[in-house]
């Protein structure tokens, strides 16, 4: 090598690398598809009896104690536990099939710059703060507040999708955070339970994210059939 | 034009070769990557990805693991601290220098 390489687009291929094959999308899809199907779940009257059946068996087989952990803790339990299983599933995928050819990066720790979780935050929490105070003015009532709870994780999420895509270089991400960020107050308008909000905003990101995946999975193992036919 | 010149004399020689500084941005931009991936990404034979690796290794830039994946050997790569910090003063220094340039 006699020419000075690009070491800007060097670092930003490598960068991009973890998030070309799609997979963190349809990770991302997954988890909130899921997050949202339990939130809406656990608020109905068959998710709630599914609950209570569960603590009063945990107390006759292991007592209080298992029970108030156990029963605090389900829902986390059962997030980091799906969490776990699609990593899992992303390395395997990746190991036999999708890096196989192209080699194997550990990318960085911290792909969203600190500054832009911390804007995304104080989006969230301003929502609320603004939800909360037009709600003591009496120009809103509760429901409005829960609808914003979701809202406003909206723009939270749409705001870091759009922060991590402009500092890796992935315009996909830009797209689909701008859009998907704004589209999310939609929810403050429509006559909506706090479970229904959930599994709509969830269920919405969880398509966005999976069609983009999918177009980027479909990429990916396009390429890779060419390169081994080429052989 | 003169102090153009000098920032250049003064730039990591080890950094500055071009094999080199793009095995650099490459690890720079991960925690970790294995042999085939920057293979890939520099476009560097083996032989040569090899002897550059070991020169960042000797200078202390560089971490080499060497392991199995399986039955087949598997070499990782990571910047160490101080080849993390060698590599960003490189990267100020010549970004400041192209912005000067270009004015």
């Amino acid at each position: 090598m006699t020419i000075q390489p690009d070491i800007e687009a060097l670092i930003s291929e490598t960068r991009q690398y973890e998030f070309v094959d799609g997979l963190r999308d349809l990770q991302m899809a997954a988890m909130m598809a899921f997050f949202g199907i339990l939130i809406w779940f656990g608020l109905t009257p068959t998710g709630m009896r599914s609950f209570v059946l569960m603590i009063l068996y945990l107390k006759d087989t292991f007592g209080s104690w298992a029970t108030r952990l156990i029963s605090l803790s389900v829902y986390f339990l059962l997030l980091v536990a799906f969490l776990v299983g699609s990593f899992w599933m992303m390395r395997a995928l990746r190991r036999k099939w999708l890096w196989r050819e192209s080699g194997w990066v550990k990318p960085l720790r911290m792909q969203v710059p600190g500054r832009v979780n911390i804007l995304a935050a104080a989006i969230f929490l301003s929502g609320i703060a603004v939800s909360i105070t037009l709600l003591i003015a009496g120009k809103v009532d509760e429901s409005f507040v829960l609808r914003m709870l979701w809202a406003a994780t909206g723009w939270c999420f749409g705001f870091t999708l759009l922060g991590m895509g402009r500092e890796i270089g992935l315009m996909r991400y830009v797209r689909l955070g701008a859009v998907g960020g704004i589209a999310s107050t939609i929810l403050l308008f429509l006559p909506l339970s706090f479970g229904q909000a959930a599994i709509l905003l969830n269920g919405a990101w969880a398509l966005a994210l999976g069609i983009t995946g999918a177009i980027a999975l479909r990429g990916s193992s396009t390429a890779i059939r060419q390169v081994n036919h080429g052989r | 034009m003169a102090d153009e010149f000098k920032q250049i004399t003064n730039f990591d020689r080890l950094i500055h070769e071009p094999s080199r500084l793009a095995i650099m941005a490459v690890l720079s931009a991960c925690e970790n990557a294995d042999f085939t991936f920057l293979l890939n990404a520099t476009g560097l034979s083996k032989g040569n990805l090899s002897s550059h690796l070991s020169k960042l290794r000797d200078a202390g830039y560089v971490n080499i693991t060497k392991g199995f994946k399986g039955n087949y050997p598997h070499t990782t790569c990571a910047l160490t601290r101080g080849g993390r910090r060698a590599f960003d003063a490189y990267r100020k220094q010549y970004l400041a220098l192209a912005r000067r340039l270009k004015k």
